[in-house]
Order: C-alpha cells, then sequence, then structure tokens
C-alpha cells in the first residue's frame, strides 16, 4: 500500500471518524441516554439497572486487563498505571485475538461506557429539565474525550512518567531520590547550559519582539510595506536545519565562505571563528533564532497596532505630541497585552529548540544549553536525562503560571 | 508481546518492497578473483526464500552503495529479501528503535563500545555457538577480535556477540607526493623525523598539517585517534588497555601527556592550516582539501584509512596523494604500533535470516565483493589479496601485518558516555584553549558517575 | 492620517531607509544560499558568493607529457598548451607547487637545475631541461574562470536515490498530521470557551501548561507505547505524535479565538433553541475559519520542518525517510563538503514551505491576531 494512499485513507478515516463521533455521541445523549422527557420511577429504575451493570464490567474488564499485564508491562514502572486503560485494553485484546481483539475490546469498553452516566440516575422519576441538565453535563466531556485522551496519552503521561523516572539511577533499578539534582547542579557542563538558557530566555523574546515591535511600526504605513513584511516572516517558514545551513554561509571561518570573515579579511583582519568566540559565540547562535522569530512577532504587533482605536492617536496629534511620544506613550501602553502574548510565546519556543545548536556547535565552545545538554545524556543516561527536562520546566514555570492566571482572568 | 512481533513483521513485509529483488549482481556469479566455490556451497546449502532480513548500520552515500552490493550476492545466495538503511546518527537511532522493541535484525555498528552497552542491557543476541572459536582460527590476530567481539550479557556473563567486518588501519599520514618532492622533504621514519619535518616546512614558509575535528553532532572525534596514537607512541601497550578500562584513570600523567604530545600540532598556529581555532570548525571531511590545493595549503593530514573517500573527484593514489604510517619514536623502543578501528555486525533482532547473513560473512567472498570496490580492509586470512582494489589498500593492509602492537581505537572501547561523548567535547575544549589536566580531569569525573 | 512615517519628509526618509536596512539585513544569509546552490562546488570555495558575478581566479596543474620530449639543440624540450581545448587564458604561472604564480604570462622562468619553462597566456607553453626527462613535468598556472550558474546542483540532488521519494513521505506525513489535530482541538476549545462544566478552569490551565512540554520527554516512552500496541515506527505512529504534540497549541490558539467571538450571537441562538452541537458547527465554525486556517498553517510548517519526530517514529529506512531526514543523514554525511548540493538540498526543502506560506499569509494573520490580540 502507498504511503500517499494509506494518507488519504487516513484523512477520511481521521476526518469521518471525527466528525462521526461528535455527531453520533450528541444525537445519542439527546435521542437516547437523555432524552429531553419525563420519566418515571419505573423506567429510571430500569435504566439505572443498566448503568450499574455497565459501570460492574467496565470495572471487571479493567480489572483483568490490569491482571494480565502485571506479568509483561508493568513491572518496568507504576507510572504505567496512568494508562491503564489503554493499556488494559491492548493486553485483553491481544488475548483475544490480535489487532481485531484489539478493535473488538476497545468497542465493547466504549459501549459499556456510553451507557455508565445511568449509573448515577437517583432511584426516582426524573423531569424534563433534569434531563436536559443531565445532558448538559455530559457534553462538554463529549466535546473534549478525544483532545483529553490524545493529549494525556501524549504528553501528560510521559511528563508524569518521565517525572518519575528522574528519581531512579541511570539504569532505572534505584531509587535514589533528588540525586540525579544534586549530582546535576555539581556538573559545570550543566551550569554552564543552564546559564546559556537564562540567557536564551532572556535575550531571544526581547529582540524578536523588540526588532517585530519596530518593524511593525516602520512598515505599518509604508507603500511597499507588505513586501518587507513577507521577506522578513520569510525565515519562519524555513526549518532549523535549512536555517543552520543559511547561517553557516554567515558564520563559517573561511573567508571565501563566511561574510563575516569576509567582512572581516577586507579590513585585514584575521579570520575568527565566531561560534568560538566565548561568551559572545550564544548571542550569534541566538541571532539565528530571532531572525526566525522576529517575523511572527511583527505579524502579530502590526495587527494589534492596526486594532488601536484612531481617536486615541488623533487626540495624542491634536494636543502636540510628536511620533516618539505617541509610539512609546499612547500606542505602546495599547498593546502591552499582545506584547506579553507575544514575548512569552516565543519564550516557550526558546526552552524547545536544540536543533540550532545542535546543528551549528553541537554544544561545544560553551554554547550548550539544557535541551542539547538533555540530549548528550538521553538514553545513555535515563535519570539525569529526565531530571534535565525538569528544570527546563521549571523554568518556564513563572511563564506557565503567568499564562494560567491570564486565562483564568479572561474566564472572569 | 507476541502482536507487536506480527505487526512489525507486517510493515516490515509492507515497506521493504524487494530492495534487492531483481538485484543484479555487480561482480557476475563467476571467474575474477573470488572466492566462489564456498559461496556457492553456501547458497546450495540455504534457502531463505520469502524471508526478510533488514540490517542498518553507519554507512551512508558512496559505502552504502558498496555494501549493498555485497548484501545482493546474500540474496542471490539465498533468496531472503535484505534491506540496508544507513544513518549519519546510526548510534542514536539503534538505541532508541532497541530500546522501543522496533529493532532490525542486524546492525552494522562502527563502535564495538555501543555495542557492549547494548549487550549488557539485554539487547543484543549472541551468535551462534561456534563463532568465537572460527573467528580465532580464521581471523589474522583472531583471538584479539574475539575479545574485542565479546561483552558481558545482562547477567554479566561473556558471551559472543561481534562479527568484525570491515577494518580500519587510523596510524596514517597522507600526504601529496608532489609536494614533498618538490620540497625535498623525505618520508619521516621516527616520530622524531617527523616533528623535525613539521619544523623544516614552517622554516620554508608552508603549514605543515591540516586538521579538522568538525563532524556534526561527533565533533571532536578525529582528535581522539590522535591521543590514542600518541598513548601508543609514548606509553606501553599494556598502560593503553588499562586507560581503555579506566583501570589508569584519565588523568593520570601519562594520558596528560599524549593529549598534550596531541596538542604541541594541533595547538601550534604555525602547525596547523588555517591556525589553532580553525581546527576545532573545521569539518573532517574538508579538512584533506588543503593537500590538493594550489598552493597546498598543508603537506600532512593524520587520518584513518577511509579518507579517501572524501578526497576531490579524480584524485588518483598513489600520484596525487599517498600515505606513510604515523611513526614511532626511535628511543622510546615501542615497537611499530598500529592504532585500528573496525565495524562488526551484531544481532539486534534474532531470526533465521539474522544467522544466516553472519554465516555469509565468514566467507571469503563477502570480504572480497568489498574489497574490490576499494576503501576496505579486512583481518579475515582466508581472503584472495589479489581482490584489493588498489596498491595502497594492499600496503594498508600489510600495515595491519606487519605492526608490532595492534591496539583498537580507545574511544570505540570505552562506554559510549566517554568514548562518544565526554572524551568528544573534552578534545575540542582542549583544542580551543582549555588545560588538558582540566580536560582529563573533566573527562574522569564523567566516567566516575557512571561506575 | 497621522503616522510616524508621512508627517515630515525627512522622518519618511528615515523610516524607508531603515526598512530597506532590515529587508536587506533579513535577506542577505537566504540570498547566499540561493546564489551558492547554483554555483560549482570549485568557485564556491574559490570565493565568496557575493563575488559570484565575477571571474574566479583559480589555479591549476597541469602535466607536460614527457613523452612529447624532443630533443632540439642538444636540450630536450616539451611543447604544447596547457588547455586541453585551446580555450582559456593564462595569467601567471610558476613552475612549483608551493609558487604558482610566480611568473607572469610570457615570462621564462628558470627552475632548478637548469630547467626553463614558460607558459604564454594562450595557454602555449615550452618546457626544457638539459637532462633527460623521465617524469611528467608539472606546470602551474592561474586563471581566471567565467562565473558559471547551473541548475548542475538540483539535479544531482534530484537524481539522487529517492529524493522523490522523500519528497512524497513528507507530504505523506504533513497533511494528516495537519487535518486531524484541527478538528479534534476544534471541539474541545469550544467546550472550553463555552461550556459551563465543572473543571474547566483546571482544564484550561492544564492546556497552557502542556504546551511547555519539552517534546524530548516524550520521545521514548511513547515509542514504547507505540511498538506495544502494534503500530511500531510507521505513518500511523506518527500522525497521531504529530496531533498529540499538536493538540494544546491547536487548543490554545482555537480557544482564544472563540472566546473572542460575540456573546450575543452565541446566546441568543441558545436563547433560540440551538444546542451546543447546532452552535458549534452552524455559528463558531464558520466564524473561527481563520484561527483555524492559521494553526493549519502553523502545523504544517512545523510538520515539514520536523527533524526529530521523524526520525524516532519513522523506520530509519531509505524509503520511509522525509526530506529533512533525508538531507541531515544522507546527503550531509555522504556530500559533508560539497556546499553546493547542501544549498540546493536546503532550497527544495524549504520550497514547498515558502509557498504555503506566500499563498496563505493572509489568514496566517488574521488567526494569529484574534487569537493572541485582545
Amino acid at each position: 500500500m502507498s504511503p500517499l494512499f494509506q494518507g488519504m485513507l487516513t484523512i477520511l478515516i481521521g476526518v469521518g471518524g471525527c466528525v462521526g463521533y461528535f455527531l453520533l455521541s450528541n444525537l445519542f445523549i439527546d435521542k437516547i441516554l437523555f432524552r429531553p422527557v419525563a420519566l418515571d420511577e419505573a423506567s429510571v429504575l430500569k435504566r439505572r439497572k443498566i448503568g450499574l451493570a455497565a459501570v460492574v464490567i467496565l470495572l471487571v474488564v479493567l480489572a483483568t486487563g490490569v491482571v494480565f499485564m502485571l506479568g509483561d508491562i508493568l513491572p518496568q514502572s507504576f507510572v504505567n498505571i496512568l494508562i491503564t486503560p489503554v493499556a488494559s485494553i491492548v493486553v485483553l485484546g491481544q488475548w483475544l485475538g490480535g489487532a481485531w481483539g484489539v478493535v473488538l475490546v476497545a468497542l465493547l469498553m466504549a459501549a459499556l461506557m456510553i451507557f455508565s452516566p445511568w449509573a448515577w440516575l437517583p432511584k426516582r422519576a426524573v423531569t424534563l429539565g433534569e434531563n436536559i441538565n443531565r445532558a448538559n453535563i455530559i457534553r462538554p466531556w463529549l466535546f473534549l474525550f478525544p483532545a483529553l485522551s490524545a493529549l494525556s496519552l501524549y504528553l501528560l503521561y510521559p511528563v508524569v512518567g518521565s517525572f518519575y523516572r528522574s528519581l531512579f539511577n541511570r539504569s532505572g533499578d534505584d531509587f535514589i531520590g533528588f540525586g540525579n539534582y544534586s549530582t546535576m547542579f555539581a556538573d559545570t557542563g550543566f551550569q554552564t547550559a543552564l546559564l546559556n538558557n537564562f540567557l536564551w530566555v532572556l535575550v531571544v523574546p526581547a529582540g524578536a519582539t523588540f526588532l517585530g515591535l519596530l518593524v511593525a511600526q516602520l512598515t505599518d504605513r509604508l507603500v511597499w510595506g507588505n513586501i518587507a513584511k513577507s521577506i522578513i516572516f520569510m525565515p519562519m517558514a524555513i526549518s532549523f536545519v535549512g536555517a543552520s545551513l543559511i547561517w553557516k554561509f554567515v558564520y563559517a571561518n573561511n573567508p571565501d565562505i563566511g561574510l563575516i570573515n569576509a567582512i572581516r579579511d577586507s579590513f585585514g583582519a584575521a579570520p575568527l571563528d565566531p561560534l568560538q568566540l566565548p561568551f559572545w559565540n550564544n548571542f550569534f547562535l541566538m541571532f539565528i533564532l530571532v531572525w526566525i522569530q522576529t517575523g511572527f512577532a511583527m505579524v502579530i504587533l502590526s495587527a494589534a497596532l492596526r486594532g488601536i482605536p484612531e481617536e486615541t492617536i488623533e487626540a495624542a496629534i491634536i494636543d502636540g505630541a510628536n511620533p516618539f511620544q505617541i509610539f512609546f506613550k499612547i500606542k505602546v501602553p495599547q498593546i502591552m497585552g499582545t506584547i506579553v502574548v507575544v514575548w512569552t510565546t516565543i519564550t516557550i519556543l526558546v526552552l524547545k529548540v536544540f536543533d540550532i545548536v545542535y546543528t551549528m556547535t553541537g554544544g561545544n565552545f560553551g554554547t550548550e544549553i539544557l535541551p542539547s545538554y538533555m540530549m548528550s545524556y538521553m538514553f545513555r543516561d535515563d535519570g539525569r536525562a529526565t531530571a534535565v527536562a525538569f528544570v527546563i520546566m521549571i523554568i518556564v514555570l513563572p511563564v506557565m503560571i503567568w499564562n494560567i492566571r491570564q486565562a483564568r482572568a479572561e474566564m472572569k | 508481546m507476541k502482536l507487536s512481533l506480527y505487526t512489525s513483521a507486517a510493515i516490515i513485509a509492507l515497506s521493504s518492497s524487494s530492495a534487492f529483488a531483481d538485484g543484479h549482481l555487480a561482480f557476475g556469479s563467476e571467474g575474477g578473483d573470488f572466492s566462489w566455490d564456498s559461496y556457492n556451497a553456501f547458497a546450495e546449502a540455504t534457502d531463505l526464500s520469502g524471508q526478510s532480513l533488514t540490517i542498518t548500520g553507519a554507512w551512508t552515500g558512496n559505502e552504502k552503495e558498496k555494501v549493498e552490493k555485497v548484501m545482493a550476492y546474500f540474496n542471490a545466495a539465498t533468496g531472503a529479501d535484505v534491506t540496508y538503511s544507513g544513518s549519519d546518527s546510526f548510534e542514536q537511532d539503534i538505541v532508541v528503535s532497541a530500546r522501543s522493541g522496533s529493532a532490525p535484525n542486524l546492525a552494522a555498528f562502527p563502535q564495538p563500545g555501543l555495542a557492549a552497552d547494548m549487550a549488557s542491557q539485554g539487547l543484543l543476541t549472541p551468535l551462534a555457538d561456534g563463532t568465537a572459536d572460527w573467528v580465532a582460527n580464521n581471523f589474522a590476530a583472531g583471538q584479539s577480535w574475539v575479545d574485542l567481539g565479546t561483552y558481558a550479557d545482562k547477567d554479566g556473563a561473556d558471551q559472543m556477540y561481534g562479527f568484525f567486518y570491515r577494518v580500519d588501519v587510523k596510524s596514517l599520514v597522507w600526504y601529496a607526493p608532489e609536494a614533498f618532492d618538490e620540497g625535498g622533504y623525505d618520508i619521516p621514519e621516527t616520530m622524531e623525523e617527523l616533528k623535525a619535518l613539521t619544523d623544516q616546512i614552517v622554516e620554508d614558509g608552508g603549514t605543515p598539517w591540516c586538521i579538522g575535528l568538525g563532524s556534526g553532532a561527533a565533533t571532536g572525534w578525529p582528535a581522539t585517534d590522535w591521543v590514542e596514537d600518541m598513548m601508543l607512541r609514548t606509553t606501553s601497550p599494556e598502560d593503553y588497555d588499562a586507560w581503555v578500562a579506566n583501570e589508569m584513570k584519565f588523568d593520570d600523567p601519562k594520558v596528560i601527556a599524549a593529549i598534550e604530545e596531541f596538542g604541541a600540532f594541533a595547538r601550534n598556529d604555525a602547525y596547523v592550516d588555517g591556525g589553532a581555532a580553525a581546527v576545532a570548525s573545521t569539518d573532517f571531511r574538508d579538512s584533506p582539501a588543503g593537500l590538493f590545493a594550489i598552493p597546498p595549503k598543508c603537506y600532512m593530514h593524520r587520518q584513518a584509512s577511509f579518507i579517501p573517500a572524501f578526497f576531490p573527484e579524480g584524485t588518483e593514489m598513489g600520484e596525487d596523494v599517498d600515505f606513510f604510517y604515523f611513526p614511532a619514536y626511535a628511543d622510546k623502543d615501542l615497537g611499530k604500533p598500529v592504532l585500528g578501528a573496525g565495524a562488526l555486525f551484531a544481532i539486534t533482532n534474532p531470526s533465521d535470516a539474522a544467522n544466516a547473513f553472519i554465516e555469509f560473512m565468514k566467507l571469503p567472498i563477502a570480504h572480497e565483493l568489498w574489497m574490490t570496490q576499494g576503501g576496505f580492509l579486512t583481518a579475515h586470512a582466508g581472503v584472495n589479496l589479489a581482490t584489493y582494489a588498489d596498491d595502497s589498500s594492499r600496503a594498508q593492509g600489510e600495515i595491519l601485518q606487519n605492526a608490532t602492537t595492534f591496539r583498537f581505537d580507545a574511544s570505540d572501547l570505552m562506554p559510549g558516555e566517554i568514548g562518544a561523548g565526554a572524551f568528544w567535547t573534552g578534545m575540542v575544549d582542549y583544542v580551543t584553549g582549555a588545560d588538558a589536566a582540566d580536560v582529563a580531569k573533566g573527562i574522569q569525573d564523567r566516567w566516575d558517575a557512571i561506575q | 492620517m497621522d503616522n510616524i512615517a508621512g508627517t515630515k519628509p525627512a522622518l519618511s526618509w528615515a523610516v524607508n531607509i531603515s526598512v530597506v536596512l532590515l529587508v536587506v539585513l533579513w535577506l542577505i544569509p537566504t540570498v547566499g544560499l540561493l546564489v551558492s546552490s547554483f554555483r560549482d562546488r570549485d568557485q564556491i570555495s574559490a570565493t565568496g558568493w557575493w563575488l559570484s558575478p565575477f571571474p574566479v581566479s583559480q589555479n591549476y596543474q597541469a602535466k607536460a607529457p614527457a613523452d612529447d620530449a624532443e630533443i632540439n639543440g642538444g636540450v630536450n624540450v616539451i611543447t604544447g598548451n596547457v588547455f586541453e581545448d585551446g580555450k582559456g587564458k593564462v595569467a601567471r604561472f610558476g613552475g612549483k607547487r608551493a609558487a604558482p604564480t610566480e611568473f607572469k604570462a610570457g615570462e621564462t622562468a628558470q627552475l632548478t637545475k637548469d630547467r626553463t619553462l614558460t607558459v604564454h597566456s594562450d595557454g602555449s607553453y615550452v618546457y626544457t631541461s638539459p637532462a633527460e626527462i623521465t617524469r611528467d613535468p608539472s606546470i602551474y598556472y592561474a586563471a581566471s574562470s567565467p562565473p558559471e550558474f547551473s541548475l548542475d546542483n538540483y539535479r544531482t540532488i534530484m537524481a539522487s536515490d529517492n529524493m522523490d521519494r522523500a519528497f512524497i513521505n513528507t507530504l505523506t506525513v504533513t497533511i494528516p498530521a495537519t487535518i486531524i489535530p484541527i478538528l479534534i482541538a476544534a471541539f474541545a476549545a469550544y467546550a472550553l470557551a463555552w461550556m459551563d462544566f465543572k473543571g474547566r478552569g483546571f482544564l484550561i490551565a492544564l492546556v497552557v501548561g502542556l504546551l511547555v512540554v519539552p517534546l524530548q520527554l516524550a520521545l521514548v516512552p511513547l515509542l514504547t507505547l507505540h511498538n506495544k500496541v502494534g503500530i511500531g515506527q510507521s505513518f500511523l505512529g506518527i500522525w497521531m505524535a504529530h496531533t498529540g504534540f499538536g493538540l494544546p497549541l491547536a487548543i490554545y490558539l482555537l480557544r482564544n479565538y472563540m472566546v473572542g467571538l460575540p456573546r450575543d450571537i452565541i446566546e441568543s441562538a441558545k436563547v433560540d433553541g440551538a444546542t451546543d452541537f447546532q452552535v458549534f458547527t452552524k455559528i463558531v465554525l464558520p466564524l473561527s475559519f481563520p484561527a483555524l486556517a492559521s494553526f493549519a498553517i502553523f502545523q504544517f510548517l512545523w510538520t515539514w520542518n520536523d527533524l526529530l519526530v521523524a526520525k524516532v517514529f519513522l523506520p530509519s529506512n531509505s524509503e520511509s525517510w522525509v526530506m529533512t531526514v533525508k538531507i541531515a543523514d544522507d546527503l550531509l554525511g555522504s556530500k559533508g563538503g560539497d556546499w553546493g548540493i547542501l544549498a540546493a538540498a536546503a532550497f527544495i526543502s524549504i520550497a514547498v514551505p515558502l509557498i504555503v506560506f506566500f499563498t496563505m499569509q493572509r489568514y496566517l494573520v488574521r488567526g494569529l491576531l484574534a487569537g493572541s490580540v485582545k
């Protein structure tokens, strides 16, 4: 089967499955599970029985799955309990009969699950209003179910699992508490990486946001502003692998290839490898990411600038404010919220990027940052690697908390 | 687990759309200097039609083409479908796939250190019984190759896991004969002469050496070869073995002295093309180009036997470029030590076809088929030397045979974290100005952390 | 029209000039790569790309065939032309590798052992030696070759095996991995934006928190899980992985956008008896188109340019390589020193994202704008 065809099929099945799921599950709730009618006590009790039975069978299936798994998956780490539902479906299904067994068990579980809400019906007649209420309590979870399961399987499970792993030694046999963290903080390589990472987190978002704001303002009413913006936005579309190659033509030590050394050469200076300049080489690497991210900041900030009500600016002009005053006193405060959003988004990205350092210097010459430091331990000392990942998480914690508070504030 | 085996087999079967199915055999099926008899007997005795075999390794590009030509003969003999995939980041990829249970059948490790790591985690399958005896009897210096392929398994018991296929001689210095003639330079026979020659070239206004340590994520490894060669030339082979096993600490004065011997070349701005700063950033694949520049950017380049693959197109061995043995000190009485390395096959996912492939590797022809394509040396004693592609390969083979001491590349034998990690980055730090003693101590600290 | 630009001519000039400077600064690196991708390997290492429109002066070596030697007036003489096709212009020459440009064309060089060499600017040479000539003597000369631009690098790449396959593989990975997360995220974002239920605040916090999870953390546990389930390293696996990794941003972006939709419309629809499902499909989804499109572009660029996930979740054989892996692992390995080839490969890989980006730019801006501007 050609991968292309497989891809088309996946799109069809994926899209069809998603749409079908949402459509049918909503229909199911409204037409069968909690039909908007009043129910007498007898039928409520009947449904309650079905629901209870479903819950019991569900639990039994899960329990059998867990028992089956004990010998196979669990001893590795108890964190696997987190994926018990998935794992037990798989184990039971395989025991029943291969891939089709898995599908069968999964379908059975789904069928049981959709009736389980009946178990929480009261032992009395329910009114139409109560039924509608119940439907509305469940509905958000229907909408959220696919996303939540994907998120917990692909992000939450590894995070928790990794934290647990970071408490064990390199082979994963011995529990050593925070031993990995204490040895790590004593390592000079880690200290360099941590320091560099702080530099990255401070400089790149600041640089990209500042330049983005500058370009956004400068090109605002320029005739050829859109062309300029497109060009500055373009690096966003370039992969880190491509970007690294591009910048090798700037930073190369050979004055016939690297632009910087060519310029130095024309002034008669000896060639010098910018990526080996202690401390400053970090900034040369950071500039690559600034180069990529400025476009992103520019686009959002330029849109925000245009969203500023004209009246405020006109009022300022009438009051005799000069352009710089208008910009700093009127415009910037009004788009402060957007600036902060851009800033945090880029901060988050900075903490994930390891490709640039990896391809440009391989972490040598004192340019190591935490993600690349982590890569050098990954698969060798997973305990240390996961500990590094947690330090990264801790660095972003303030950003995360700020984001969460912001989101909460908006909800109110 | 069963299900995953089935499905991964099915996926492999689907994806490996018979890379060699109608593979034509690059060197015919008879004639030449090849050892056909044992091959035909093997083909007669083995039938694996319908089976598939996946192999992965670090050979890419040109080397990949060569090894695929060899594998085509395995396919022709057995009917098994062979798929080879090469990756520049083999070291990472194989660990990921083996850990997660999706490893190919065989892996060609460029690093015994990594293979030993994986064996101790139970990710490799021991070779069939009797392989060790066979290698001991049929390889030149057989026992050393058995030792190099034997690692402790998960329970600590020694088992034979690795079958060596392609050997590199590392103690070679490449030069352009014409440039040497013109300068009136002679091939140095001793380290003292080499150092004198180096100074002579500087005096004549030239730059003696091209050194490049760049290699992407593996930047620094060429320096480890230098240090190892210097170890063999300044201390006894026993010290070398103790160093590899970390019985002699990395920050032992002897090791630091060897590092500084290397630094005497690499950290001298007058000795290296582009100055000492260029050493760390020049790609090892680019660095020999200086030999061929007009006027020459350098006169000598110390690198293993594989490097001609990266010479400019049309370079003729013996004419445009040649090599000599990286000499030893005359006054140290350590003989003629040779540093080498080699790739080994190990089974990462057992199957009949995988075992049959190891059997195939015992045939002289499996080695001759690559010997004839160039860039290949073997320790297999039964091969027909006439199949070597050129005189220089034969000459390297001679160096291999004549060595008074043969030692395997230490960084390949050290734990991956050192030999493919701390040692590399430590050497980059050293070349860019760090103190040798500090660098050595840093590497030893990392080693201590493993134990 | 109030603006910094436009009010005063001097300021307007300053603005124009500084924007030009910034644009040039931003373009230069990419132009360097583009120009280099059309150049010949030797020319790249001879002069920088900024000198590419000018002739390149390079040093060459030629051998005078000793077999052609004639005895003329008691000395051995070889005559010939350094240019095989007779075309070219020698600027300087020399008889030593260490000094290849010692003499001007037309001069007669006195070499060691009373040998002489004369090379004329048309390439013809006369080599004389009193002793018999046994080995081919070398002649070194500097000649300038005109700037050469060709598509050779691109041809080499396209001809390299499996490049077309890698291109198709990349598409195969990218498209489903873009479409599926959007759908899943849209529903979840609606629930988080407009439905009231217990734990909503917590879930939003969770999504925001997951935004920052380092991807590297998830690789090994997930690949193990995939193998246990029987997916292994396959396209299905990478689609699912990209879906999982892309979801937090998708939900976050879409929720932010949806929250900003006018409350009146949604509430009046609900008062009219529309269910949440109807509100979502009939009102919210069409209104959110810009946000959907902008996330789609983001996800497309991300999956197209991804190296790490592809390396882990796809089998490492040339049949399933995507473009980034092909370039990073295959081409960088075997063509390490060939800048022209690498540049061409990089350009092939960024062509599609650039096209997508320039055609869809409008939507990207609108979606991002609404997603993060309040």
